[in-house]
């Protein structure tokens, strides 16, 4: 008895499995994360002017953003006006610098570049679209009136912010 | 093949290198301290040239707004995640409106530029 039972009791557990629903959840957070991509770097095309500009030896910044959802964040670069590291400096320094949308996942981010607000060193972006984006920073710094920058150490902060809508 | 792979590494490295955190738009609730309202933040730091992020709360002019969490200077090392708490009092949860993570960066040596990294969640 116990014999032809048992298979029995199995068999119509397992088939009370199959009937089980198991649906797969999950939530989607809106979310921004900022990418370091290329810290730039200052050439030194004269002895008064350092310069991201690779023509003139430097590199600019690259960062990249990466937005979850659409339209939930704006980016804000803000770039150098001053140094966060320097020797002593007892003459003006001329700031020069932008931000530009450089390349993104949606065709769509081309009208970024457009579209951006630029008020003294920042300048944003309304990320609308979800996805990738490349931002180029570029700086330059001229001393004095062709005065020569002393030896040292020079660096300058660029600020990439992300800030929900 | 081949370029798949470099590909593939080249977006592993420039993923090696970001600041992230959620959720985007917190809510607070209740905490076990009367007239405090806490919520739960989660910060992700997979730069490697920083371990050092800055907790702030401001107003939605940008004013700073007294808060409290367990350190506002929190030290998250490369690819951790660091869960923390900000509780506000109740009388500043109208004004609240933003709540930031920025890297703090080393002096550094060189010729060069440092990136910022700031991430600001809204409060609704």
């Amino acid at each position: 008895m116990i014999k032809k039972i048992t298979p029995l009791i199995f068999l119509l557990s397992t088939s009370y499995a199959w009937a089980v629903n198991s649906p797969i959840t999950g939530t989607v957070q809106a979310s921004c994360s900022i990418v370091t991509t290329t810290p730039g770097q200052y050439g030194v095309p004269n002895i008064w002017k350092l310069s991201t500009t690779p023509s003139e030896g430097g590199q600019p910044a690259v960062i990249k953003t990466t937005i979850g959802t659409a339209d939930k964040y704006r980016v804000t670069i803000t770039h150098p006006n001053s140094f966060s590291s320097s020797p002593s400096l007892s003459d003006t320094i001329a700031w020069t610098g932008s931000s530009v949308y450089t390349s993104g996942s949606a065709s769509g981010m081309s009208a970024y570049n457009g579209a951006k607000v630029v008020v003294g060193n920042q300048t944003t972006f309304n990320m609308t679209l979800a996805g990738t984006t490349f931002f180029t920073v570029a700086s330059t710094a001229t001393y004095g009136y062709n005065r020569a920058f002393p030896s040292g150490s020079y660096t300058a902060q660029i600020v990439a912010e992300c800030i929900a809508k | 093949m081949y370029r798949q792979v470099v590909l593939m590494f080249m977006l592993l490295g420039f993923q090696a290198q970001a600041h992230e955190m959620t959720p985007a738009y917190p809510k607070f609730g209740y905490s076990h301290i009367q007239g405090v309202s806490v919520t739960k933040m989660l910060l992700w730091n997979r730069r490697d040239d920083t371990s050092y992020y800055q907790i702030g709360v401001f107003s939605g002019d940008w004013k700073e707004i007294p808060f409290a969490s367990t350190s506002k200077l929190i030290k998250v090392k490369h690819t951790k995640k660091y869960p923390f708490e900000v509780y506000i009092r109740n009388s500043d949860l109208e004004r609240v409106t933003y709540i930031c993570t920025s890297s703090k960066s080393f002096k550094g040596e060189g010729r060069r530029t440092i990136i910022t990294s700031k991430i600001c969640s809204k409060v609704k």
